[in-house]
């Protein structure tokens, strides 16, 4: 069963994902909603209460200029070594500011969560408990890397 | 001479000790994982890419990364045990100066990755679609032709590139060189990203060129950035692989390197990318300190060498008793900044071995040598040999005797017979014909020194397939492996170069049988030696009358 991991941490998922043209109508509460039809909607959505999907290629600047109103951003994976996600999440954090939920969905393998919590997402969804606790515990297989990230923005030769 | 004095490698400290050591348990306990049925093989593939572990066609092969070409005599000694324990008691140098061994278990690799870790060595993104070790000029440090040493700035970007949280995922693999000698002995204009380190005042600042490569695609790199401040190295570079992680093609794995995304926007506007992107990392927290820049290339001052004097006299007198040996000075030694000392090139280019394979007993030879004949530390070169860089000139014949005894002498630096060539299809699953044999051919068939050192200078390269990692676009003489309908059958190519004036060969026509290799070159060389106008080398004749004549001469009598 789908294991969302936030924080580090196991926790039960409060929100539902809605595939592209299946968005209900009115919208329920804590619903992903498709980039382009959250934006559609988004006059009429209550504020910050609507989250959005997108997929790792999508233009960080079609999607950041809207961070401020997003409490969750969820990036798509298509496969698990496709690295789009990970600058995209990247620049939502550090460019446009996004401090909502950051989530990483899809094909993501244990050993790619290391990277996503570095790269700012707070959120992933692994496939199942298992490999949800391989995740969380690849987080802090290595205890300090040399270059800045989201999580550490100051790189290793500026701290020594 | 000790190998405790000036020894000129990276120093590790507590936080690079500890990061090996984590990443060698991470990868244990990957390998666990995979062998109680937690990932598939595909999932694993990726993860044990990333750590150097392929699976060839007999058997795993682990490339070993060796940072810049650079190491010490302690880490060869480890690299020779390692092959002896581990392996079949020998390790293969690469085209990109690292070394691999072609016989490890996939359960025991962990134990080599220990093993490696007390020596401050690591197999870390040696394999994958992520950035591999970055390669600089064998000489570096010791050539008379130098500007600056590029080796501190190779360590800074293999730190930075190590696990980057965000470029560790790319489309493809990525390679970068550095140059910072008048000659271009590191290939820059042929890789993903090459740098041309130089000095303007009292400042080191660098020339870019993105795009270039060889494989299916090959192309010359083109510059988009000239004398960017050492300082903004690293945030540059984040410019430029952030706007090829985004965009780079995913869809096409022969279409994803950089080199197709820079030609589909076009150099021009790819830089204005990467400008952009720039815009909001320049002077960020990535901008390097000067405390850090000195930190590392204090690692790499030159050693405090004892005064010598230039031995001219001495070696005069013993080049003229020993024809072999003063054919060896003649190519294999080369000029010293420093007087009284030389940098000797041990080539692997000797006659029924594979090129780039060298025995344990070789490695701890050498390993040895680089204690008593300068100070613990070697090189290995894009050409696949050891060189050794501060080797005083009292000491030339007796290294070259020792050498010779391990068949380590050859004197066929740059050479016909110094091929470059890739494992092939006696060891690799990708290559669409055997290489090996092919070398071994044309170095039986050509094994007359007077007449290989009056042709002169000639590279020859030898690629299994189109991946190319025997760089065959760029032998002034480049030969392809090609299926032909399950036959194996190669391509012969002429005029490549990837010195400072890079170019890529010209294709003669169709290819040939294994059998007419050989043949064919001898051909190529007869048109040569009657063209050229004195002592033009091959390459200037070759670019001066084009491929025509040699095409004549080939295909007189195929009908």
């Amino acid at each position: 069963m789908p294991t969302l991991v936030r924080d580090l941490e196991i926790v039960p998922d409060a929100w539902t994902l809605v595939a592209s043209g299946a968005v209900p109508a009115p919208v329920p509460a804590r619903a992903i909603l498709p980039f382009e039809e959250w934006r559609e909607r988004r006059a009429v959505l209550p504020v910050g209460r609507t989250g959005t999907w997108v997929e790792g290629d999508v233009e960080a600047e079609a999607v950041g200029p809207h961070a401020a109103n997003l409490p969750l951003i969820a990036v798509h994976f298509p496969a698990f070594a496709d690295g789009r996600g990970l600058s995209l999440g990247a620049l939502l954090r550090t460019r446009y500011g996004f401090d909502g939920e950051l989530r990483a969905y899809g094909d993501i393998l244990p050993d790619l969560a290391q990277y996503l919590h570095r790269s700012g997402f707070d959120a992933f969804v692994l496939a199942d408990r298992r490999s949800a606790e391989v995740a969380i515990a690849s987080v802090g297989s290595i205890t300090d890397h040399y270059q800045a990230s989201v999580r550490q923005p100051v790189p290793a030769f500026r701290r020594r | 001479m000790g190998a405790a004095s000036g020894l000129q490698v990276y120093r590790y400290e507590e936080f690079d000790q500890r990061f090996i050591d984590e990443r060698v348990a991470q990868y244990r306990e990957q390998t666990q994982r995979y062998l109680a049925g937690e990932l598939t093989d595909d999932q694993f593939l990726q993860l044990r890419l990333r750590n150097g572990l392929y699976i060839q066609r007999l058997a795993p092969m682990l490339r070993i990364a060796v940072p810049y070409g650079t190491l010490s005599s302690e880490q060869l000694r480890a690299l020779a045990e390692i092959s002896r324990r581990y392996d079949k008691g020998y390790g293969h140098l690469t085209t990109r100066q690292n070394v691999q061994i072609n016989w490890p278990a996939l359960e025991v690799v962990p134990d080599i990755l220990a093993d490696l870790a007390k020596v401050r060595m690591h197999c870390i993104q040696t394999s994958g679609s992520c950035i591999r070790n970055v390669t600089t000029d064998q000489f570096a440090g010791v050539a008379a032709d130098e500007r600056v040493d590029a080796r501190p700035y190779c360590e800074i970007v293999r730190q930075w590139s190590t696990q980057h949280p965000e470029f560790d995922w790319l489309p493809r693999k990525f390679k970068m060189a550095f140059n910072g000698a008048a000659a271009d002995r590191a290939a820059i204009h042929v890789h993903d990203i090459g740098i041309r380190v130089d000095r303007t005042g009292d400042e080191v600042v660098f020339d870019f060129l993105v795009g270039g490569g060889l494989g299916r695609t090959p192309a010359i790199g083109s510059v988009i950035r000239t004398g960017l401040p050492e300082r903004h190295l690293l945030t540059y570079l984040e410019a430029i692989m952030r706007v090829y992680n985004r965009y780079g093609r995913r869809d096409n794995k022969y279409k994803a390197r950089i080199k197709i995304l820079v030609r589909a926007m076009t150099p021009e506007v790819f830089r204005d990318r990467v400008d952009a992107e720039w815009e909001h990392l320049k002077d960020g927290p990535s901008t390097l300190t000067p405390e850090e820049i000195d930190r590392v290339v204090r690692c790499f001052e030159p050693p405090a060498y004892p005064r010598r004097e230039d031995q001219a006299a001495l070696l005069a007198e013993r080049r003229l008793a020993s024809p072999r040996f003063n054919a060896w000075m003649r190519n294999n030694v080369a000029a010293h900044k420093v007087p009284g000392y030389a940098v000797v090139t041990l080539s692997t280019k000797l006659t029924g071995v594979p090129p780039g394979d060298v025995s344990d007993v070789q490695m701890d030879a050498v390993a040895d040598w680089a204690d008593r004949f300068g100070f613990g530390e070697l090189r290995i070169g894009h050409e696949q040999n050891f060189v050794l860089p501060d080797v005083p000139q009292e000491h030339l014949f007796e290294l070259w005797e020792r050498a010779d005894a391990q068949g380590l002498a050859s004197a066929n630096l740059g050479l016909l017979t110094d091929i470059v060539c890739c494992p092939g299809g006696d060891y690799c699953s990708l290559a669409n014909a055997k290489s090996i044999p092919v070398a071994e051919a044309i170095q039986r068939e050509f094994d007359d020194y007077d007449y290989l050192h009056d042709l002169g200078p000639i590279e020859l390269n030898i690629s299994g397939c189109m991946n190319a990692c025997g760089h065959h676009h760029v032998g002034h003489i480049g030969i392809l492996g090609v299926d032909k309908k399950g036959a194996e059958f190669y391509q012969i190519a002429l005029g490549g170069h990837a010195g400072e004036d890079a170019s890529l060969g010209k294709i003669l026509g169709p290819s040939f049988s294994r059998d007419e290799v050989t043949g064919v070159i001898g051909k190529i060389l007869t048109v040569y030696v009657d063209e050229r106008i004195e002592a033009e080398p091959f390459l200037h004749c070759v670019r001066r009358i084009g491929i025509a004549p040699f095409k004549e001469r080939v295909y007189a009598n195929a009908g």
